[in-house]
């Protein structure tokens, strides 16, 4: 329960931060990869650091995260199909894989992994058509439903929470 | 409106999160490297690797672990090892790649097979490698069959004889139709020698020449003809007769093959009534074999998976990957050339205690070196030696050429022996302090192994609980005053076809009390065996005998006949012809 009412929150934040619809999508898009991929790698610390450093709204992040990370469970068999693919199947790639292996701080990412490396490389394809097909999606919200929620009482309720004042810290400027 | 592409203000908070992840580190990194340290031997060993404690200093690249326990993926409650204290010289660098290079470790106090409270094992419960390990070495196990040391008690059934597992009967049967076979095969060979025209023509010119002058050219040339027709007849006649010779032996091999088969069917019906054995060899395997064999199953399971996790050759591995929420997926390895394997204990010092239950332990000290995940990078086999007074240990994992070579061997003097369980007898032998050796060599899929044990202070033990069996008291009259013991025991062959040999001072005693006291009744037993074995087989084999040896006069007799024609045609032919062109002087 209170999970949904992160994620109800985290919703309503997002849509009506003072973000642009841009730093919104950007925000949903680079939270897909900590949902969609492994949390626990060094690439998801990079992201993180990205969400943070960038100017995107950061509650759309926590929301694609959050949004994002049943479908990776999902996912698992695709991107583990994905992975195998690449790591496995593709002989031509095996020199790129071996140098890689043999590189150092690359091998913490956990790259040889096939979910690991199949689920990155979905989160990348999927970065751009998510960036904008979230930024349309944010636009259409606003320019119809979004003045009417704002008003509403629950609306402020939730905007009235504490972690209303944190996210407050990371709102896009 | 233009919108920054940095949220500088956000550093502050980010630096802070990242200064709180190293303080968490500073505060837990110890923790979560003993559990993963744990989690990660547990998989490997399959049993439960625990730590007490473990101190991790990557600054100075030392790591400290103390009051290490491995249970044994073999023994409920038993572990393979425990170790007071081991410090590792870690390589800090090449832990950026993922890779774990200890130059040095120092392992003191350890001792093995020390009890434990819990059942430690994990590779029954788990999908990993050490399970399936586990799982192969079992079914290799398996495949020896160890006679069971047991009387037939009560009535002997043999009406239990079922004819479908008798070898001679179809053996019969299939020699009978070949004999049929080969009879309709023969006899249409005879046919088609169409001698009758041959002997017919000769018999003609014969006629001929009897009237014939030495001037009838003609003649003599027809006498000459007829004469070739007859050698060819002969050469068919050969030819014939050298299939038939052929067929006839095959035949004859086959009507001998079924007394092996019949013998081997009084084997069957003797292993289904579950006579006692007593032959001194099989009943060295009945007392010692079980053990034997689990000493052997375990040498193969560390072998095996010593294989999996140090495969020789370069090509990239796969492995399940770490266990976690979201699927495991496959972890792939990309060993390259030059490069440092993904683990390397270069060389470790251990101290061990061996006998930990003597009133003064005795200390031993052992070295290991190359202890590698990638053998072909680092180019020389993995050596542990341990040598002391009374003890000497070696082992050589040599995984860098394209055919694993695995050898180990311990013997130990003086050393507290454990006690051996007898299969289905309620005796325990107690060797106490003896000798053991042991010997594991598995180069490709070839075996050798052999265990050995002398002592010569064992002491029997009657399980009192237990109702003695006939075969359990002579057994128990017989070693009761036996204070040595030599058990020798042995695997050879292929992983896939091992072969298992024991023997034991014990052996000719337990066989010449058992022959003595139980002759009778195994001789009346097997008698009446042999007596059902032949009801049911014989009318089946004496026909097929019979057929094979009326086809042999038979095919034999009509052969010679066919000849006799013939040589008697061309004798008579050439007699006439010298006779006709022998010179006569006026």
């Amino acid at each position: 329960m209170l999970t949904l009412a992160k994620l109800i929150q985290s919703l309503v934040k997002a849509l009506h931060s003072e973000g642009t619809p841009g730093q919104v999508a950007a925000g949903i898009a680079l939270g897909s990869f900590l949902g969609l991929t492994p949390l626990v790698t060094l690439h998801n610390a990079v992201v993180f650091g990205l969400i943070v450093i960038l100017n995107v709204s950061f509650p759309a992040a926590m929301l694609g995260w959050v949004l994002f990370v049943p479908v990776g469970f999902l996912l698992d068999p695709v991107f583990d199909a994905i992975g195998r693919r690449l790591l496995l199947d593709t002989p031509a790639l095996t020199p790129l894989w071996t140098s890689l292996y043999n590189t150092p701080v690359v091998p913490l990412t956990s790259f040889n992994n096939s979910i690991v490396l199949g689920s990155l490389v979905f989160s990348l394809v999927a970065f751009l058509p998510l960036f904008f097909g979230g930024r349309w999606a944010v636009a259409r919200y606003r320019a119809t439903l979004g003045e009417r929620v704002r008003q509403s009482k629950w609306y402020r309720a939730v905007t009235a929470s504490k972690l209303y004042n944190v996210y407050r810290l990371f709102r896009p400027e | 409106m233009s919108v920054r592409v940095f949220r500088w203000r956000a550093v502050g908070p980010l630096l802070v999160f990242a200064a709180l992840g190293m303080v968490a580190w500073v505060l837990f990194g110890d923790r979560i490297a003993r559990r993963s340290a744990e989690k990660i031997g547990t998989a490997i060993v399959g049993a439960k690797v625990e730590i007490k404690s473990l101190h991790l200093s990557l600054a100075d690249g030392d790591v400290t672990i103390r009051g290490l326990t491995v249970a044994s993926p073999h023994e409920a409650l038993e572990n393979l090892l425990e170790a007071d204290e081991l410090v590792a010289d870690v390589d800090v660098l090449p832990l950026l790649e993922k890779k774990v290079v200890i130059d040095r470790l120092a392992a003191n106090g350890l001792r093995f097979g020390t009890p434990r409270q819990t059942d430690g094992r994990t590779a029954g419960r788990s999908d990993g490698i050490a399970a399936r390990v586990m799982t192969e070495a079992q079914a290799w196990s398996r495949q020896f069959q160890v006679p069971a040391l047991q009387l037939a008690t009560g009535k002997i059934d043999v009406g239990t004889l079922d004819p479908r597992n008798l070898s001679a009967i179809p053996a019969a049967e299939a020699l009978t139709a070949r004999t049929d076979s080969s009879r309709r095969a023969w006899q249409a060979g005879l046919d088609s020698l169409q001698l009758g025209p041959a002997v017919d023509s000769a018999a003609a010119t014969l006629a001929r020449l009897r009237t014939a002058r030495a001037t009838d050219l003609a003649a003599l040339a027809s006498a000459r003809r007829a004469i070739d027709q007859l050698k060819r007849a002969r050469d068919r006649v050969a030819a014939l007769e050298r299939r038939v010779t052929g067929g006839l032996a095959s035949l004859r091999a086959g009507a001998a093959g079924l007394d092996s088969a019949k013998q081997r069917d009084y084997a069957v019906a003797k292993g289904l009534l579950k006579l006692p054995a007593l032959d001194a060899p099989e009943i060295g395997a009945a007392l010692f074999a079980p053990t034997a064999v689990r000493k052997f199953e375990r040498a193969l399971y560390w072998a095996r998976l010593g294989r999996h996790y140090m495969p020789p050759g370069l090509l990239p591995r796969a492995d399940a990957g770490p266990p976690r929420a979201r699927g495991r997926g496959t972890t792939v390895r990309f060993p390259r050339e030059h490069a440092l394997p993904g683990f390397l204990l270069r060389t470790a010092e251990l101290s061990f205690r061996l006998d930990g239950t003597a009133p003064q332990a005795k200390h031993y000290t052992g070295r290991l070196t190359g202890l590698t995940s990638d053998p072909a990078l680092y180019g020389r086999p993995t050596l542990f030696e341990a040598s002391a007074p009374a003890v000497a240990a070696g082992a050589m994992l040599d995984h860098v050429r394209a055919t694993p070579r695995d050898t180990a061997g311990a013997s130990l003097q003086g050393v507290r022996l454990p006690a051996i369980a007898l299969p289905s007898l309620p005796l325990r032998l107690e060797p106490r302090e003896g000798t053991v050796q042991l010997g594991f060599a598995l180069r490709g899929d070839t075996i050798r192994a052999r265990w050995a044990v002398r002592s010569s202070r064992v002491r029997w033990e009657r399980d009192s609980g237990a109702t003695g069996t006939p075969v359990s008291d002579v057994v128990w009259r017989v070693v009761s005053g036996i204070s040595d013991l030599s058990v020798d025991a042995g695997v050879t062959g292929t992983i896939a076809r091992p072969r298992l040999v024991v023997r034991s001072n014990l052996d000719e005693a337990i066989a010449a009390r058992l022959r003595a006291m139980l002759g009778d009744e195994v001789a009346t037993a097997e008698r009446r065996l042999r007596a059902e074995v032949d009801r049911q087989v014989d009318p089946k084999v004496a026909p097929a005998r019979a057929k094979v040896a009326a086809l042999q006069t038979e095919v034999t007799a009509r052969l010679a006949e066919q000849r006799a024609r013939l040589d008697q045609a061309q004798k008579d032919l050439e007699a006439r012809l010298r006779e006709l062109t022998r010179i006569r002087v006026p």
